[in-house]
């Protein structure tokens, strides 16, 4: 059984028989013996995707999905990950949408919830089905801003924190590492609820710049994921570009993560594909209705779809050719910059036709 | 779409929710017609609100209509991006005045669910999103309003998980649970402006849309709505200009607030 003190209710209610399957994500000692472990030195930590997810992704790993759901998340790494079959992974993140498709391939098989879809463009029925039929097991639920609490615990260097969320809801009942206390610097009831620092085993997180050591620079919206890259065992950055250390410490404002933390670096442009990438470039929103229309319906068109898009694609440059190109491209990097900055004068038309299920785009606009 | 059609069921919902809002309010928004109120507030009668997105944007200066709360209309030329647990802390500490969040299931006391659908957590009959911020905002802010569409299965006695406290056994027992704020101030639907009976906190008809009456409101509705005093007022319908702006400027394309065939 578990080396934890778990909540006996949750236990029940989420059916774990075996509690040291909890154990990792709160294991502070193991994950602190991995960081001392590793090598800390200044190294060229250059190598390529396949390399870095065969090396540092192991089957039944607590891995992460960073970014914001299809906003700098590292989709591509994602893929390399479904594409050399690695199995039995737990998935943790806010939000953990992209969990959802690995299930059917057995790449996830647990699942720390926070929030498992696509806003308005659909319920995730994929997700529905795999959890009726038991082929994904969650762990815990939790909210995102609880999640992002354990995240930042870990980041700031303590065994948790106090919360005043997640309080008389469902959500404690099917949590078994959240805790109601009483708070201590108050005499009248006040409950409060603990929530430990989580320390994922591998996170994958896509930055626009990193030099080959691992610092790293993110714009736009971090999310979680300076805290996510303090906390993991393992490291892995895919970077849309490389830059010389000296560009990091000129440009040093926006520097998100220390080379310390990292385990590999990749370089790796449109590793955020299909995703929104700032600055870079806009989601293909037709790929995604796609996905939660035709993919997500039956398990037969999630294999057909994935045939397709991932274990038929080598590699992120043949994914860009089958989204349409340097057309695709030229098309997405225009609407992210509309989108972030400029087009008051130019008027840039965001309008589009949503995905049509009989109708193939031509290009995934 | 032109402007000499009257307001559809979700315009409706849309343009109710805006007037929620008052000017330089910190509004924190959720995904789709909160959006859509938001910017329509914005555009309205409150041009000085700052919206708060969980993904971290704070304050954009206007664009399209975010496809996602992660889009980068939610942050466009934005002076501050926060970290996630940053963003939601503004409600904590007291920064966020309201904010507005959808539900799969609301109960008397404006608890909401948005996990699944059924009575087996292991085999429900739906599946749905889980908490997302819902839980967060709802546990931390001091206004919050809910949005949705009305039926017996959406408006349950009992709901078939608790993603987020409202009000939650009525009286003083969501304070004592812990929670921060006022809880839910109003819910706003397809059919009528709800608030909840300051004593017993159980949900109560605020006013009703032209058209609907107690009766109706009632039939659509798993438990016992409670009746204001005296007569019903109707709700405001949005004036021309307001559709007009809510359909050339919020929602041009009709994204969240087209419904087929109207």
């Amino acid at each position: 059984m578990g080396t934890f003190s778990y909540n006996p209710e949750a236990i029940a209610n989420l059916k774990i028989t075996d509690t040291s399957i909890l154990d990792r994500l709160v294991d502070f000692e193991s994950a602190r013996a991995a960081h001392l472990a590793k090598d800390h030195s200044r190294r060229d930590k250059r190598m390529s995707l396949s390399e870095a997810i065969s090396a540092f992704v192991a089957d039944g790993d607590i891995a992460t999905d960073a970014g914001f759901a299809y906003v700098r998340t590292a989709h591509q790494a994602y893929f390399e990950i479904m594409r050399q079959g690695k199995k039995g992974l737990h998935f943790i993140g806010s939000p953990n949408t992209n969990q959802s498709y690995m299930i059917n391939f057995g790449v996830c098989a647990y699942s720390h919830n926070s929030y498992t879809g696509a806003e308005m463009r659909g319920t995730d029925r994929n997700y529905s089905r795999q959890l009726k039929n038991g082929k994904v097991k969650i762990l815990s639920e939790w909210s995102h801003g609880s999640m992002a609490q354990g995240f930042k615990a870990a980041q700031l260097g303590v065994p948790g924190v106090f919360s005043k969320q997640l309080l008389g809801s469902d959500i404690l009942r099917y949590n078994p590492y959240v805790r109601v206390m009483q708070n201590p610097m108050r005499d009248d009831p006040d409950p409060v609820v603990f929530i430990p620092a989580l320390y994922p085993d591998v996170t994958v997180i896509h930055v626009h710049a990193a030099d080959k050591t691992g610092n790293a620079r993110i714009y736009g919206p971090t999310v979680n994921d300076i805290a996510l890259a303090a906390a993991a065992r393992k490291v892995i950055i895919t970077a849309e570009e490389i830059v010389p250390e000296i560009d990091i410490r000129y440009n040093s404002k926006g520097v998100a993560i220390p080379f310390m933390y990292v385990d590999a670096v990749v370089e790796m442009p449109y590793g955020a594909v299909p995703g929104n990438m700032p600055g870079h470039y806009y989601w293909s929103r037709q790929w995604w209705e796609k996905a939660f229309r035709y993919a997500c319906v039956s398990d037969d068109n999630m294999k057909a779809f994935m045939d397709e898009w991932v274990f038929g694609c080598k590699d992120q440059f043949e994914f860009v050719d089958k989204l349409g190109g340097a057309k695709w491209i030229t098309m997405a990097r225009r609407l992210t910059k509309a989108a972030e900055y400029d087009n008051e004068s130019d008027g840039v038309d965001f309008s589009y036709q949503p995905y049509l299920p009989d109708k193939d785009p031509g290009i995934y606009y | 779409m032109t402007t000499n059609k009257p307001a559809n069921p979700l315009e409706m919902v849309a343009y109710v929710l805006s007037r929620q809002i008052s000017d330089h309010q910190v509004v924190y928004v959720g995904t789709g017609l909160p959006m859509v109120s938001a910017i329509l507030a914005h555009k309205t009668h409150a041009p000085n609100i700052t919206m708060v997105y969980e993904s971290g944007g704070q304050n954009p200066i206007e664009g399209d209509m975010p496809w996602s709360v992660g889009d980068p209309f939610t942050w466009r030329k934005s002076p501050m991006i926060q970290e996630m647990a940053y963003s939601f802390a503004q409600s904590y500490n007291g920064y966020v005045d309201i904010a507005f969040l959808g539900f799969a299931q609301i109960d008397c006391y404006g608890n909401i669910n948005t996990h699944m659908i059924g009575d087996d957590f292991h085999k429900p009959k739906a599946r749905l999103t889980g908490s997302g911020g819902n839980n967060d905002l709802s546990s931390l802010t001091e206004n919050m309003v809910l949005v949705g569409i009305q039926s017996p299965d959406k408006f349950p006695k009992k709901l078939d998980f608790i993603t987020s406290v409202g009000h939650l056994t009525g009286g003083d027992s969501r304070k004592k649970a812990g929670m921060l704020g006022k809880g839910p101030v109003a819910v706003v639907t397809n059919a009528g402006v709800y608030d909840f009976e300051p004593v017993s906190k159980r949900m109560r008809v605020k006013s009703l849309h032209a058209g609907v009456n107690f009766d109706l409101a009632q039939l659509t509705t798993g438990f016992e709505l409670l009746k204001p005093e005296g007569e019903i007022p109707v709700t405001d319908a949005p004036s021309d200009e307001a559709l007009h702006i809510l359909r050339t400027e919020v929602d041009p394309h009709g994204v969240f607030t087209s419904i087929p065939g109207m």
